[in-house]
């Protein structure tokens, strides 16, 4: 169970890259002769600092000129890797590059800094820990990883699987979400989230396993994200259980805190 | 049941990112994005009350910012027989005696500088603090893990990078007594490829 639950978590971060890195490929091999083509454009800025790394903390080693041209090879979070016009190659801060031209003339138009509009049709990824504060699970502790799609700015459609554990049991438990954020485009954010889902009761430790079961839940919620940058956010949690046990509902409380990143 | 749950939103996910990649970010530019990475790592892990034992392990990280990224690990060691153990008898045997963990850390680039190894040509380097929780299964026991650690990265070439870590795991076991909080600190080495 726990390798099934691990190859979840392997696929969930490294499958989806891949669709990603695929598609930067492809506009790559769409070029005409067939070479992967970089972006040229026009440094409208009186200069560009050129770092040899992607970091406010390497120096700087070459400044480019108003007026040159650079080409772009390589985007990561904040900073753009250039090759100048004498073949020197460094990174140089996406506060900078913005204000660039294509060779057309117009505006070179950089994914834009608007978190809401950045996280439209996006995946993101993302992982939690935290703790039951009442129910039959109280104080058990709990990780959590998700990955969502979000196909309007504000609507987030998310998957979820967790693992749980207590001194007495330990289990796991998966849901499929639907996440309301109607201010996404704010740094503080706040969301509203119903899901459905199954939780999964073992006993611990496995000196004397007993099979406690399964039970099915739904869950809402309220989430506070925390936008730290385009790509990365801060999550707080609080959400109410209703699980079925026994023909019974029951009431469980959970709080978590977490991070998801975008791409 | 559970499982087969995932799975299907698993693959109704996947089928939908297929879809929905090709319409995204039309009107901007596109380029190459270098935001993940994977990678492998060896090193020594020492299992507290037990032995220190070779433990192998991979990694996922994910670029969430300049300073910030989040990393996935999963390690693995096998646990060889402890002096006590040695003198009155195994406390557990087979599947049990495996090390397994894994964990979800957040990571912070605190020091990033340039690397002068021997020549004149330099690589880019960080010091960073990673923090995160996780599980771990050992002894029949499958315990909530709090993770806690460092390490140091320089890129050896262009996509690949090095990493020296060091990493406590820290978690309640009751193997030997009642709740006792256990610190099992791995260091090891790895190699990571950006993409």
């Amino acid at each position: 169970m726990r390798a099934v639950q691990t190859c979840f978590l392997i696929i969930l971060l490294n499958i989806l890259p891949f669709a990603g890195a695929q598609e930067g490929q492809n506009s790559e091999s769409a070029s005409v002769d067939g070479q992967p083509q970089a972006r040229s454009l026009e440094v409208i800025d009186p200069y560009l600092e050129m770092r040899s790394g992607p970091g406010r903390g390497y120096p700087v080693f070459f400044v480019i000129e108003e007026g040159e041209r650079v080409e772009v090879l390589v985007r990561q979070p904040g900073w753009y890797e250039v090759r100048a016009a004498n073949g020197r190659v460094g990174w140089v801060a996406e506060s900078q590059i913005a204000r660039t031209m294509q060779a057309s003339g117009e505006p070179a138009d950089l994914p834009s800094v608007s978190y809401g509009d950045y996280l439209n049709r996006g995946w993101q990824v993302g992982f939690s820990t935290g703790q039951f504060s009442s129910g039959g699970l109280n104080g058990a502790d709990t990780i959590k990883a998700n990955i969502g799609y979000r196909p309007l700015s504000w609507f987030v459609i998310e998957a979820e699987t967790a693992r749980y554990f207590a001194p007495e049991t330990k289990g796991s438990y998966s849901s499929l979400n639907l996440v309301v954020e109607p201010f996404s485009k704010n740094r503080w954010s706040p969301a509203i989230i119903f899901g459905t889902g199954q939780l999964d009761v073992e006993s611990q430790p496995e000196l004397t396993p007993i099979e406690l079961g399964t039970s099915d839940y739904q869950h809402y919620g309220l989430r506070l994200n925390y936008y730290v940058g385009r790509n990365f956010l801060i999550k707080a949690e609080y959400k109410t259980f209703d699980v079925e046990v026994d023909t019974v509902n029951e009431e469980m409380r959970t709080w978590y805190l977490g991070f998801n990143t975008f791409f | 049941m559970v499982f087969r749950l995932q799975y299907l939103l698993l693959i109704s996910l996947l089928s939908g990112a297929a879809l929905a990649q090709d319409n995204k970010d039309q009107a901007a530019l596109e380029f190459d994005r270098e935001f993940f990475s994977v990678g492998v790592y060896a090193g020594i892990l020492s299992i507290q009350d037990y032995r220190s034992e070779l433990a192998f392990g991979v990694q996922s990280s994910f670029k969430a910012s300049e300073d910030f990224f989040l990393q996935f690990n999963y390690l693995q060691a096998d646990a060889s027989y402890s002096s006590f153990e040695l003198s009155q008898g195994p406390s557990f045997a087979g599947s049990n005696r495996t090390f397994s963990h894994y964990d979800f850390l957040l990571g912070y680039n605190l020091f990033q500088a340039e690397f002068f190894g021997d020549g004149p040509e330099s690589a880019i380097s960080s010091l960073y603090l990673v923090a995160g929780a996780g599980e771990t299964e050992f002894g029949g026991e499958n315990n909530f893990t709090i993770t806690i650690g460092t390490g140091y990265q320089f890129a050896l070439k262009r996509r690949y990078v090095l990493s020296l870590d060091f990493r406590d795991h820290i978690f309640k076991s009751s193997l030997l007594e009642e709740d006792k909080n256990t610190h099992n600190t791995q260091v090891s080495a790895g190699i990571s490829f950006l993409f």
